[in-house]
C-alpha cells in the first residue's frame, strides 16, 4: 500500500516543483515580446510606404526598426521613457491628412473598422508610427541585447514600460500633427465613462493638441447595441469632456449614436431593434 | 653652354609635362565616357522584357514575410507550424529568372501546399465584383472568410511580383497584363488559389454578387463563375447562398430572379447543390449604410429624430 501511494505522491511533487519553477523563471507578468517581431514590423513599414498609404514616400524601414529598438534595447524594461522613442517617430513621421484625425476610447476594434485603414479616417493605428505597433508587445532586458520573449512587465508592475510608453509618445506625436475637423468616437456603454480618466487621450492626446490648428472638436458618443446607455453627450463625462474643451477654447459639436457607427455596430446585430431598416 | 643646356632640359620636362597631362586627361575621358555608357546601358536595361502593368512590388520579400509572420502570429496563431522563410522562398522560386509569359501551375505547387491551411465549415465567402465591399464584411465580421482572408490570399493581396530571364531576376519595372499573355505570374496564382479555395470548402457556403452592373451579377468569365463554381466539392458543401447586393441608390439591374443568376442556379443545382438567394443581405446592407446614413433605403426604423 505504501509503494501504490508513494508513485502518485512523487508525480505529483514533481509536478508541483515543475510548476514552481516556471512560476520562478517568469521575470514579469505579461505576455513576452510577439514571436518574429523584427519581421513582422519591417514587413509593416514596407507595408505601409508600398501599399497602405504610399503617399508617406520613400522611408528607411531598417533604420526605423533600428530606432525602435534602441528606444528599449539593453535597459531595464521598466525605465523606458516616451522620449526614447524620439528618433524612432522622426524618422516614421509623415502629414495626417487635415480632417482625418479620429481619436478613441473603449472601442478599438470598432475604430479600426470604421476608419477602415486610412480610407475614411486615418486613427493613430493608420498612420506609420501606430500601424507599425498596433497589437504587438515587446520589451528587452537589461544587460542583454535581446528580446525578452518570455515575459513583459504590465503597466500595474510599472508605468514606464516599454509599450506604455510607446504609445504615450505615439499620442502625443498623433495629437501634435492633427489638424482641421478632429473627430472622438467615444463608448457610451463603458463602465467608468464614456471619457476615461485617466486615459490616452485625456493625459496624452487633448494637451497636445494645436488649437491654432484645430477648427473643430466632434465628438460621437455611441452605446454597444445591446449595451447600456451609460453616458450621452450633456451628462456626466462627457459632460466634463465638452467643458474642458471649450473651456481650451474649442468649437465642439456632440452626437449620441451617430448612425453611420450604429450601423457599424448592427452588423454583428441585424434582428435587433435599433438595426431595423425600412423593408424592401 | 650651361644655359642653353639647362634651357633645353627645362624645355624637354615640359615637353614631357605636357605630355603626361594630356595623357592623364585622355584617361579621365575615357573613364567619364566609360561611365556613361555602361550607366546609360543599366537605365535602359534593354535585356529585360517590358510590360504594361506595374512591376514587381518594391521590397516583396519583407512586405511577404512579415504578412505571413502577422498573419500566423495576430490573426490565426493555430497555424504556428507555417515555416514563414520557406513560404516566401517557394513564391520566389515560382517566378524568379522565369519567363512571365510561361509560367505554370507545377510552378506554384510547392508554395500551394506550404501556406494552404484548413478552411472552418460554412465560412467561406466567395465574390466577385463586390471587392471593396466584401472585405469591409469580412473584417468587420469575423464569422466569414473570403480567399484574401486566407494565409495565401493574405499575402498576396494588392500585391504584383514577376520574373524575367536577365539579371537580378526580378522584374521591378512592369509585369505582363492578362491581354499580354494569360500564363502571367499573377493570373496562374490567383487561378490556383481561387481553385483551391472552393476545394477546401464545406458546409454552407457563401457568395456576395453585385445586382447594380449592368452585364449581370453572375459572369461566366469570372474567377467565380469560370473556376470557384466548378471546383466546390458536392461531398463537402450542402448549400450555396447568394447575396445578391444593390448600391445604395444604385441601379437595380439584377435581382435573385435574374437571368444570369438562373443560370448560376442551373450549374449548382447540376451539381446538387441547394442554393438560396438573398436580395440585399441584410447584415452587409447595414455595412453599405455605414457610407449612406442618410440615404432613404438607410433610414432606421426606430429612429427617434425627425427625418429632414
Amino acid at each position: 500500500m505504501m509503494m501504490s501511494l508513494f508513485l502518485p505522491l512523487l508525480l505529483v511533487s514533481v509536478l508541483f516543483m515543475n510548476s514552481f519553477s516556471e512560476v520562478r523563471g517568469r521575470k514579469w507578468k505579461g505576455e513576452g515580446t510577439t514571436q518574429n517581431l523584427e519581421s513582422i514590423a519591417i514587413g509593416r513599414c514596407y507595408d505601409y510606404i508600398r501599399i497602405v498609404n504610399p503617399a508617406v514616400g520613400e522611408k528607411n524601414c531598417s533604420e526605423i526598426w533600428e530606432a525602435f529598438k534602441s528606444a528599449f534595447i539593453n535597459k531595464d524594461p521598466c525605465s523606458i521613457l516616451p522620449e526614447d522613442y524620439e528618433l524612432f517617430i522622426n524618422l516614421s513621421l509623415h502629414t495626417i491628412p487635415a480632417n482625418k484625425s479620429l481619436f478613441w476610447e473603449n472601442n478599438q476594434l470598432l475604430v479600426n473598422s470604421f476608419a477602415d485603414r486610412g480610407r475614411r479616417y486615418m486613427s493613430v493605428g493608420d498612420t506609420l508610427f501606430g500601424f507599425f505597433g498596433d497589437f504587438l508587445n515587446w520589451c528587452g532586458q537589461a544587460n542583454s541585447s535581446g528580446l525578452d520573449y518570455e515575459s513583459c512587465p504590465t503597466t500595474m508592475e510599472c508605468e514606464t514600460n516599454a509599450v506604455d510608453s510607446f504609445w504615450r509618445m505615439a499620442s502625443i506625436t498623433y495629437a501634435k500633427h492633427s489638424s482641421g475637423e478632429i473627430h472622438v468616437l467615444l463608448n457610451g456603454s463603458a463602465v467608468g465613462g464614456a471619457y476615461p480618466q485617466p486615459s490616452f487621450f485625456a493625459d496624452y492626446e487633448i494637451p497636445n493638441l494645436q488649437k491654432d490648428k484645430i477648427s473643430q472638436v466632434v465628438i460621437w458618443v455611441v452605446d454597444d447595441i445591446e449595451g447600456p446607455d451609460l453616458d450621452s453627450c450633456g451628462i456626466h463625462s462627457v459632460k466634463t469632456l465638452e467643458t474642458r474643451l471649450k473651456t481650451l477654447g474649442y468649437n465642439v459639436t456632440c452626437t449620441d449614436n451617430y448612425k453611420s457607427v450604429v450601423f457599424l455596430l448592427c452588423l454583428d446585430y441585424p434582428d435587433n431593434s435599433k438595426c431595423a431598416l425600412p423593408s424592401f | 653652354m650651361p644655359f642653353q643646356q639647362s634651357s633645353t632640359r627645362a624645355r624637354q620636362r615640359t615637353v614631357l609635362l605636357v605630355g603626361i597631362v594630356l595623357l592623364l586627361a585622355a584617361l579621365v575621358l575615357a573613364v567619364v565616357l566609360a561611365s556613361l555608357l555602361t550607366h546609360g546601358k543599366h537605365e535602359d536595361s534593354p535585356k529585360m522584357l517590358k510590360w504594361k502593368d506595374r512591376g514587381t512590388t518594391k521590397n516583396l520579400q519583407e512586405v511577404i514575410l512579415g504578412r505571413c509572420y502577422n498573419y500566423i502570429t495576430e490573426r490565426y496563431p493555430e497555424l504556428g507550424d507555417k515555416d514563414c522563410l520557406k513560404i516566401w522562398e517557394s513564391l520566389k522560386d515560382a517566378f524568379i529568372y522565369k519567363n512571365p509569359c510561361n509560367i505554370t501551375a507545377e510552378d506554384y505547387q510547392p508554395l500551394m501546399d506550404l501556406a494552404s491551411h484548413h478552411i472552418p465549415c460554412n465560412k467561406s465567402l466567395f465574390w466577385s465584383k463586390t471587392n471593396d465591399l466584401v472585405h469591409r464584411y469580412t473584417k468587420s465580421n469575423q464569422n466569414f472568410l473570403t480567399l484574401e482572408d486566407t494565409l495565401l490570399g493574405y499575402m498576396a493581396d494588392k500585391i504584383s511580383w514577376c520574373g524575367d530571364p536577365s539579371a537580378p531576376g526580378i522584374n521591378y519595372e512592369s509585369c505582363p497584363k492578362r491581354s499580354e499573355c494569360e500564363s502571367n505570374p499573377s493570373s496562374v496564382f490567383w487561378k490556383m488559389a481561387s481553385k483551391m479555395f472552393a476545394e477546401a470548402a464545406c458546409g454552407v457556403v457563401q457568395v456576395m454578387l453585385n445586382g447594380s452592373i449592368e452585364a449581370g451579377a453572375f459572369r461566366s468569365s469570372s474567377i467565380f463563375g469560370s473556376i470557384e463554381v466548378f471546383n466546390l466539392n458536392p461531398d463537402k458543401v450542402s448549400e450555396v447562398h447568394i447575396w445578391l447586393m444593390h448600391d445604395i441608390g444604385g441601379p437595380q439591374s439584377e435581382s435573385c430572379s435574374g437571368h444570369s443568376i438562373q443560370r448560376l442556379k442551373n450549374i449548382l443545382e447540376e451539381r446538387n447543390f441547394k442554393i438560396i438567394c438573398e436580395d440585399n443581405y441584410r447584415p452587409v446592407q447595414l455595412l453599405q449604410c455605414v457610407h449612406n446614413p442618410d440615404h432613404t433605403d438607410c433610414r432606421l426604423c426606430t429612429n427617434s429624430t425627425a427625418v429632414p
